[in-house]
């Protein structure tokens, strides 16, 4: 590993030798303090600095992977253009549904978690799981629970129904996916909210209870209030969510069909990118996500500040 | 909240018994039905196994090809894990502590390189590894995630290092300490639980990881765990008990990570946030 070897260099020649003055001192930390920063530098610049801007190139050329013929802005100007695309961010706007239903009930369970219930150690551990899971897991799991012989049909027949194919059909894939979405997502989020509520200065609630304030009341007008910064975050990465972190999910549970029924934008990058001979589109698609992504962060962060003040 | 009588108490942590049901519940059905022959399962999906067998367990190791992805996945993650750690930890401590020329600037430009998405990222890296004969090797993968780890890996521990006395670094110069020596005895031992933190989080989302895994390894027999699971998935659906037992081979890790440490698991909690 030449990384490994470079780490080593960089430290290699510290202390020793008798005192220095001042000046010489410090231009030797200062020398020390760089090498050890070097590798690291050097790794991020090679392999996400450098991708970053041949991404950019990439996205104003026609290529194959081996010869690049500059076409300016054609890229860009034909994705905009396309149906497919317009099609695929309105998916994209489908799975924003999710929000509002991990975002309510994590706070469900944040509440019910701030009163300290016994063992609610164990129940953070709980909330946490779906967290260390991967994508893949998750989604491969969700396929099989929904699918012809799974659980969910299992008790649809039970119930003297018929089973359902969820994934030929395009609204129910979205369903089962933004289920997904939720199961994976509530209890983490729950956990951020929860430390927002343990931020809340106790002062508050005892000012509260002496004015005679009910469980109901406080949770309206001193819990949420104080928590908006918290839920004005988590609100965020939900967002940010449902337009980048997708793949893994749709990878595994439809492949983006039937149809483009269930293609993310983060999905069809990669079909772009891997399955033609051109590869710009498929940069330039990456580019104009990541700067949309951007500005909405750039936006909401905006947005949740006003109302802070 | 503290003041509420016992009265409301139950209701409260049996509305919590049902919110934590619907999270063990799948996870219980995973470890029930791999532990069933396919037919037993198809009998009664959600019925209990009529006879508790781990042949599908060896079935997937050994003729699936999960065992050789099981441990690939294990090598690569590992050596990435630790290089990042090395890496970072240095980088880390001087950014913290020691003057860096143009530190503002490497501090900025790994703050702002750490929001690129992998879908910008994974076709250029594909065109440099494919032109450095690196795709489809161990080698090539690790350090793509080494460098996606680091710029998070460096801005976590240069705040955690931060609060380091600069008592305690003055103590051991004037000690005669130089760099590595300082890393070793003073670094290490106060900044350990951030480098601990550190570590499970980047076990975790490196062992998680599809689209670089994917990519980059095309070969079967170099397969990582989870794009392995991801095929097998798709290809032995109707093997539900087959599949159940992959997805338990899979999730068994991270789930003992997060059992074992979950005091570091739980102190990334705030940081993962930024990932």
């Amino acid at each position: 590993m030449t990384l490994v070897h470079k780490a080593g260099a960089a430290a290699g020649h510290p202390a020793a030798a008798p005192r220095p003055r001042k000046s010489a001192m410090k231009r030797r930390e200062r020398t020390v303090g760089f090498l050890a920063v070097l590798p690291a530098l050097v790794v991020v610049v090679g392999f996400m600095l450098y991708p970053t801007l041949f991404a950019l190139y990439i996205s104003f050329t026609k290529t194959n992977g081996i010869s690049f013929k500059w076409v300016g802005l054609n890229n860009y100007v034909q994705l905009l253009t396309d149906p497919l695309v317009h099609t695929v961010f309105i998916n994209n706007l489908k799975f924003l549904v999710s929000i509002p239903l991990v975002i309510f009930l994590a706070l469900i369970v944040s509440v019910l978690m701030f009163e300290r219930i016994r063992g609610w150690k164990y129940f953070r551990v709980i909330f946490f799981l779906p967290n260390v899971l991967s994508a893949v897991v998750i989604g491969v799991m969700f396929k099989q629970l929904f699918g012809y012989y799974g659980v969910v049909n299992t008790i649809v027949v039970g119930l003297g129904g018929e089973r359902i194919e969820f994934f030929t059909n395009g609204s129910l894939a979205i369903m089962v996916i933004i289920l997904a979405l939720v199961w994976s997502g509530f209890g983490y989020q729950a956990l951020l909210l929860l430390s927002g509520l343990e931020a809340i200065d106790p002062a508050v609630y005892e000012a509260a209870a002496l004015d005679g304030a009910g469980w109901w009341k406080r949770l309206w007008y001193i819990t949420l209030p104080n928590i908006r910064r918290v839920l004005g975050f988590v609100f965020i990465i939900n967002v940010l969510y449902t337009f980048s972190s997708l793949f893994g999910f749709v990878f595994v549970m439809t492949a983006g069909g039937p149809g483009y029924d269930t293609t993310t934008i983060d999905y069809l990058v990669y079909l772009k990118a891997f399955s033609t001979s051109n590869l710009g589109p498929g940069a330039a698609l990456a580019v104009l996500l990541f700067v949309f992504i951007g500005i909405l962060t750039v936006l909401q962060n905006r947005a949740f500040r006003i109302q802070e003040d | 909240m503290t003041s509420l009588n016992s009265r409301v108490r139950w209701p409260i942590f049996l509305l919590l018994v049902l919110m934590a049901a619907t999270i063990i519940y799948p996870l219980f059905f995973l470890v029930s039905s791999s532990l069933r022959t396919n037919s037993d399962y198809l009998n009664n999906p959600l019925g209990l196994p009529s006879s508790i067998s781990f042949e599908n367990f060896v079935v997937i190791w050994n003729t699936y090809g999960a065992g050789p992805a099981f441990l690939n996945s294990l090598y690569v993650v590992t050596i990435a894990m630790i290089i990042t750690i090395l890496l970072s930890t240095s980088a880390g401590y001087a950014l913290a502590k020691l003057p860096v020329p143009g530190a503002k600037l490497i501090t900025g430009s790994f703050v702002s390189v750490m929001l690129i998405p992998g879908q910008v990222l994974i076709l250029p890296i594909y065109l440099m590894l494919s032109r450095l004969g690196l795709v489809g090797d161990f080698s090539g993968l690790i350090v793509v995630y080494v460098a996606t780890s680091l710029p998070f890996a460096v801005f976590f521990l240069s705040v955690s290092f931060r609060a380091i006395p600069d008592e305690l670094l003055e103590a051991i110069r004037l000690d005669g300490a130089g760099f590595f020596r300082t890393i070793r005895s003073l670094i290490l031992p106060v900044g350990g639980s951030s480098i601990a933190t550190l570590a499970v989080l980047q076990f975790l989302g490196m062992w998680n990881e599809l689209l670089y895994a994917f990519i980059l390894l095309p070969d079967d027999s170099k397969r990582l765990l989870t794009p392995a699971l991801a095929q097998i998935g798709d290809r032995y659906l109707n093997q539900q008990p087959l599949v159940s037992a992959g997805l338990l081979l899979t999730a068994s890790v991270p789930i003992l990570l997060l059992v074992l440490a979950s005091r570091y698991v739980m102190q990334g909690l705030a940081a993962g946030v930024s990932r």
